[in-house]
């Protein structure tokens, strides 16, 4: 029973009660130390009922009476089956007291093993240093701003202090950044950065912003070479190009894009692009249309030529008209009806040559365009005849030399036949030899072919092999991450752990206490052995008794019918079996007695324990101290 | 702590005894430190004595990986172990470590309250004062018999107070301290994790 009192008390320490240092077991247990020590468990095991009770004893009788009732009932509500009262605690008995406390620090929750369950992980870890930050502001106690000192905590002070400043990016220019790709730098650029260039820390124009611009730079860069990191595991190893030539594929591709894109969207109002580009096939025309439709001139802020061109005429136009507008507006000050008439005149005249020269124009124009077509209409006609004529001046040669063979035609037709033979003779001979040719090249040919084919099979081979070789990778350093996330997570949890010095000697304990059971059972097998063993022989004796009893009886009794010494003899060895038997039974009857002797002595032993007389005594106290009190009470009530 | 290439290729440089010695080590973590805390971004921050034989664009890389690490160590508020670790990697021997550690430990609270000072706060609220008003009828009707909570909440913000004044019935009072009752009860609960 000892070591399962120093666990309980070890236990109760831990949960917050004062247990004096020269109490070391249950029995020496007070009343008061009872039930701080039960309180202070059922607050760990449910806080909601035990914050209602208080951890010490009241001085008034029928107080503590109450105190015990709601007691008991906590301890029935957590779901201690035993019998329990008010009386448990106030009468306590080391038995009870000790069954209710182990049960009780049973119940207590045992946070290292829940937490060692959990789910493991960055997160986690993260969550953690959160709840902590928080259980730390929640510790600390509030005070009114005017009494906060700097060392209450830098969470009540700060928003005295300090002033707030959003998170402003400002883009930082790095030394670095064009560094390190391989790629030539510019003499002046290297110039720019070594003398002109400043520190990070002086480049935003508002030093609020320094901390957050380094932080985002970082950031992005590092965002930008996971994406990149991703891409090209997914598709660019696939691609079997190299870093340069697919980052070169991907940046053509997206022009062609975003060419495509800004063409739809500059078709459907071609005309509002003024006279705008009638081949939309170059990015940078289509950028210029796409400009050219916006309502404002100044967004033009780059000069090309294109644009240089329609500034100019803009401007040119714009510069002439107020020059007009200010002649005319001159004139109506000097003189005024005179030159008023005279311009109508001039107006109206010069109005109706405009629309002469206009109707001139307009003709002119269609006789022009007439005539363009009938030009062109020609042109096609006399390109079609010189065609024919062509076909015609062919004709007319093939006739001419068949007519010049026809005065010797036998010998011009063996002749030809001749020339026929001989040509044909030459094509089968070509053909032959094409075929000599013909035949190790095309051999060659799907030598290559199987070759290539062969390179590619071995490749993608390789290409599939990298991959997994990447998958590898990746998930080992993630395992790897994981498992240091999950070391550090131990790591922190192990220091957080109460430093327990009494575990070595627990399992020490526990170690003794098995092997001291491990020997008790060794005895008791030894013992139940040997009983059995008794048990047998005794067996096998009643048995051999009883037959050669029954034997005996027989013989006996046979010839006790004929001799009457052998009858007496037969009388005799019956009652000595009786005898013996009756031996027998008071020799068993004594070791039931015995037995019955031991529990009681236990019994006794268990009722001495119990406490039982002192704790009478004690409820007799009690019962007239409540009977005082009734009676002081009543002789208030009766003054009263 | 993940670092990104230029980065890291910085603090490479940074570690390497044949770039930087070890008093120029030493002045360019000063000196990184000192131009993060310092209230104006000084341009002339780098023109110590010791560093002006150096090369300037190399030294300028260093500078810039020097000021992202010292944050990003403050924004993850590590602990010795994993600023070591991760300058070990970088190849840095144990001494110039202990340096920047030290240097480092030295600036850190200064640092904590820079990074804290980003971003906003919401007021606090510092005082309550209330008082309960009985309206008994008004012109429409003869008897209304309700109370009415006048409630006026003095909150401060970056030193300056305020006061957040707003009448309330009896239900919206109680919605008002059940939701605040709420409110603490998850705070507490985040806080057992």
């Amino acid at each position: 029973m000892e070591e399962v009192d120093n666990i309980l008390i070890h236990a109760l320490r831990q949960v917050g009660t004062e247990v004096g240092e020269d109490i070391d077991s249950v029995k020496q247990f007070s009343s008061e130390l009872i039930v701080e020590a039960v309180v202070r468990c059922v607050r760990v095991i449910e806080p909601s009922l035990g914050s209602v009770l208080p951890t010490s004893l009241p001085p008034g009788m029928s107080a503590r009476f109450r105190v015990g009732m709601s007691l008991a009932q906590a301890c029935q509500d957590i779901g201690y089956k035993g019998e329990i009262g008010y009386q448990t605690f106030l009468y306590s008995n080391e038995p009870e007291i000790r069954s209710l406390l182990m049960f009780l620090v049973e119940k207590l929750p045992r946070e290292h093993a829940e937490a060692s369950d959990q789910p493991t992980g960055k997160s986690v870890v993260l969550q953690r240093a959160i709840a902590a930050a928080i259980k730390a502001q929640l510790a600390v106690t509030w005070l009114p701003s005017n009494c906060r000192l700097p060392l209450h905590g830098e969470t009540q002070v700060n928003s005295l202090e300090l002033h707030f400043d959003c998170f402003h990016v400002q883009p930082l220019s790095l030394p670095q950044c064009t560094q390190g790709l391989g790629k030539k730098q510019l003499k002046e650029m290297k110039d720019y950065q070594r003398d002109i260039l400043p520190p990070v820390t002086a480049q935003p124009s508002h030093h609020a912003s320094v901390v957050a611009s380094i932080l985002e730079q970082h950031t992005a860069e590092l965002s930008a070479a996971q994406e990149w990191d991703i891409e090209w595991n997914s598709q660019g190893l696939l691609s079997r190009l190299t870093p340069q030539e697919y980052r070169c594929r991907k940046q053509t591709r997206l022009h062609k894009r975003i060419v495509e894109q800004l063409r739809s969207a500059v078709l459907p109002s071609p005309e509002s692009a003024f006279g705008g580009p009638s081949s939309t096939s170059d990015l940078s025309e289509l950028l210029q249309a796409f400009r050219c439709t916006a309502p404002s001139d100044h967004i033009l802020t780059k000069g090309t030529h294109f644009t240089h061109t329609q500034k100019f005429t803009f401007t040119q136009v714009r510069s002439t008209m107020p020059k007009y507008d200010s002649a005319e507006r001159n004139c109506p000050c000097r003189k005024k009806s005179d030159i008023q008439l005279r311009q109508q005149e001039e107006l109206t005249s010069v109005q109706q040559q405009f629309q002469q020269l206009c109707t001139g124009t307009m003709s002119s124009r269609s006789t022009i365009a007439q005539c363009t077509c009938v030009l062109v209409q020609v042109l096609d006609e006399l390109k079609q005849r010189e065609l024919g004529n062509c076909e015609k001046e062919e004709r007319m040669q093939v006739k001419k030399k068949t007519i010049n063979l026809l005065p010797d035609a036998d010998n011009n037709l063996l002749k030809l036949q001749a020339l026929v033979e001989s040509s044909a003779k030459r094509v089968v001979n070509l053909a032959s030899q094409w075929e000599k040719h013909r035949a190790p090249l095309i051999d060659e040919h799907r030598r290559l072919k199987e070759i290539c084919s062969n390179q590619e099979l071995e490749s993608s081979r390789k290409l599939s092999e990298i991959k997994s070789l990447h998958d590898k990778i990746r998930v080992s350093t993630e395992e790897a991450k994981k498992k240091e996330d999950v070391y550090k997570q131990l790591v922190t949890e192990l220091e957080n752990l109460p430093q327990d010095a009494s575990r070595s000697a627990y399992t020490q304990r526990i170690l003794e206490i098995v092997s001291n059971i491990k020997k008790q059972k060794e005895e008791i097998t030894k013992i139940l052995s040997d009983t059995k063993e008794l048990q047998k022989e005794i067996n096998s004796l009643t048995g051999k008794l009883d037959r050669t009893f029954a034997v005996t009886d027989e013989l006996v009794f046979k010839d006790a019918k004929r001799d009457e010494s052998v009858r007496k003899s037969y009388k005799y060895l019956a009652a000595l079996h009786e005898n013996c038997n009756q031996l027998i039974q008071t020799i068993e009857d004594t070791g039931t007695i015995l037995r019955e002797i031991r529990d009681l002595e236990e019994q006794i032993e268990t009722e001495n324990g119990n406490k039982t007389v002192a704790n009478l005594e004690r409820i007799l106290d009690d019962y007239r101290a409540i009977r005082q009190e009734n009676s002081a009470l009543a002789a208030k009530v009766r003054e009263g | 702590m993940e670092l990104s290439e230029s980065v890291q290729r910085g603090l490479q440089s940074l570690a390497d005894p044949s770039a930087f010695d070890q008093s120029c080590f030493q002045v360019l973590v000063d000196v990184s430190f000192r131009s993060l805390l310092s209230s104006r971004g000084d341009p002339g921050v780098l023109d110590q004595p010791e560093l002006k034989r150096l090369d300037q664009i190399m030294l300028k890389q260093s500078h810039t990986a020097a000021t992202t690490f010292i944050l990003e160590a403050v924004k993850q508020s590590a602990d010795k172990s994993t600023i070591s670790s991760c300058l070990e990697e970088l190849t840095f021997s144990a001494e110039r470590i202990e340096i920047f550690y030290s240097t480092y430990q030295k600036h850190k609270t200064e640092l904590d309250r820079l990074l804290a000072s980003i971003g906003r706060c919401p007021p606090r609220v510092n005082d309550v004062s209330w008082r309960l008003q009985y309206h008994m009828k008004n012109s429409q009707v003869d008897k209304v018999n309700e109370p009415v909570y006048l409630i006026s909440l003095d909150t401060e913000n970056e030193g300056s107070s305020e006061d957040v004044n707003f009448t309330c019935t009896m239900e919206q009072l109680q919605d008002l301290v059940g939701k605040l009752k709420d409110a603490a009860k998850s705070v507490e609960k985040a806080s057992q994790m």
